[in-house]
C-alpha cells in the first residue's frame, strides 16, 4: 500500500512528526525519532519520547486519528493519515533502529547546515525512554513543496 | 490572548523549518512543515499560504492551529496555539513575508516555487516552551557513543 519511494523516504534521514487532535479539534504536535513500516506495508510504528507521549496517547485513545509528516533535507516529503492501533514502551531493538536513524539524520543535516546547527538539530531530541506508536496507514499524500503538494498517492 | 516572548524571535526567522498541525471539521488532523512562522506582533503571527491547501482549507472551517518552532541558537522549542483571523493579499505583512519566503526559497534552491498567495494572520492563543522534547546541548552525544 505504501509506495516504494515513500517507504525509502520514511526509513531514510527524514525529519518526522505526528499531528493528532483532541476532542475539541485542537491540534497537537509531537516530534518522532525514527519510524518503520511493517511487512504488510500498511502499518507503521514511530517513536516518541515518553515525556511527550501523554497528550499524544490521550488524543489517540480518544479518537484514533493520526497524521504523520516526514521529509528529507531535499524537501521531498510525504504525509500519512491513518488510525491508531497500539502503543508500548520502546525495546532494545527499537533503540537500535533509532540509533541508526539518528546516525543517518545527522549525516544528512551536516550536508545542509553548519555543525553548530546540524548536530543539535539531529541528535538533540530525547528518545530514551521512548514510546512506540503503531498506526494503520489509510492514505498517503505528497507533501513536497510545489504544485503537486497535497496529491493523494495511495 | 497570549503574547509571544522576545526569546522566541530567533525561532521565527525561517532558519529551521517550522511545523503546523490543523484539523478538518470532520476531525481529520493534518501535519505539514512550513518554511517560517512570521512574527507580526506579540499577539499575532502570519503563515504563508502558498500551496499547503489542506492547512488553508482546515483553518477556514476550524480556525484552530498548532505551530511548533525551534530556535537555531538555543534549540529550545515552542508550541504556539493559534486561531486563524484573516488573510492579507497585499500590504506590509504580505510584502515582508513574500520577500522572506523568496529569500528562504533561494537559499534552499527552490526559487520561484514558493509563490505567496496570501499572508494568513493568526491570533496567538497560547505559547508554551516544550518540556521533555530536547536533550540539553551539553548532554548530546553522537550515535553509538552511549546514552
Amino acid at each position: 500500500m505504501i509506495p516504494d519511494r515513500v517507504l525509502e523516504v520514511l526509513t531514510g534521514p527524514a525529519i518526522m512528526f505526528a499531528g493528532t487532535r483532541d476532542a475539541d479539534l485542537r491540534g497537537l504536535h509531537t516530534m518522532a525519532v525514527g519510524a518503520f513500516a511493517h511487512d504488510d506495508r500498511r502499518t507503521v510504528t514511530f517513536f516518541v519520547p515518553e515525556g511527550r507521549s501523554t497528550k499524544l496517547l490521550d488524543n489517540l485513545r480518544d479518537n484514533g486519528r493520526v497524521a504523520f509528516d516526514f521529509g528529507w533535507m531535499s524537501h521531498e516529503a510525504y504525509q500519512f493519515k491513518g488510525a491508531y492501533l497500539s502503543s508500548r514502551p520502546t525495546t532494545d531493538e527499537d533503540r537500535a533502529r533509532q540509533d541508526a536513524y539518528r546516525a543517518q539524520l545527522v549525516a544528512s543535516l551536516r550536508e545542509v547546515f553548519p555543525e553548530e546547527i546540524a548536530r543539535p538539530l539531529a541528535l538533540g531530541y530525547v528518545y530514551v525512554p521512548g514510546v512506540a506508536v503503531t498506526f494503520r496507514v489509510d492514505e498517503v499524500f505528497l507533501q513536497t513543496p510545489g504544485p503537486g503538494a497535497g496529491t493523494r498517492l495511495a | 490572548m497570549a503574547a509571544l516572548p522576545e526569546e522566541i524571535k530567533a525561532a521565527m526567522q525561517g532558519v529551521i523549518p517550522s511545523h503546523v498541525v490543523t484539523c478538518a471539521r470532520d476531525g481529520t488532523p493534518n501535519a505539514t512543515a512550513i518554511s517560517q512562522v512570521y512574527w507580526v506582533d506579540p499577539q499575532h503571527v502570519a503563515l504563508s499560504h502558498q500551496f499547503f491547501s489542506k492547512t488553508v482549507k482546515n483553518v477556514r472551517e476550524n480556525p484552530r492551529a498548532l505551530a511548533w518552532v525551534i530556535s537555531p541558537q538555543t534549540f529550545d522549542t515552542w508550541d504556539i496555539e493559534l486561531e486563524f483571523d484573516h488573510a492579507e493579499t497585499s500590504g506590509p505583512v504580505f510584502d515582508a513575508l513574500d520577500m522572506q519566503i523568496e529569500a528562504i526559497a533561494s537559499l534552499v534552491g527552490l526559487k520561484g516555487v514558493f509563490k505567496l498567495k496570501s499572508a494568513d494572520i493568526y491570533r496567538v492563543v497560547s505559547v508554551t516552551k516544550t518540556e521533555g522534547e530536547r536533550i540539553p546541548l551539553a548532554d548530546i552525544v553522537e550515535p553509538g557513543a552511549g546514552r
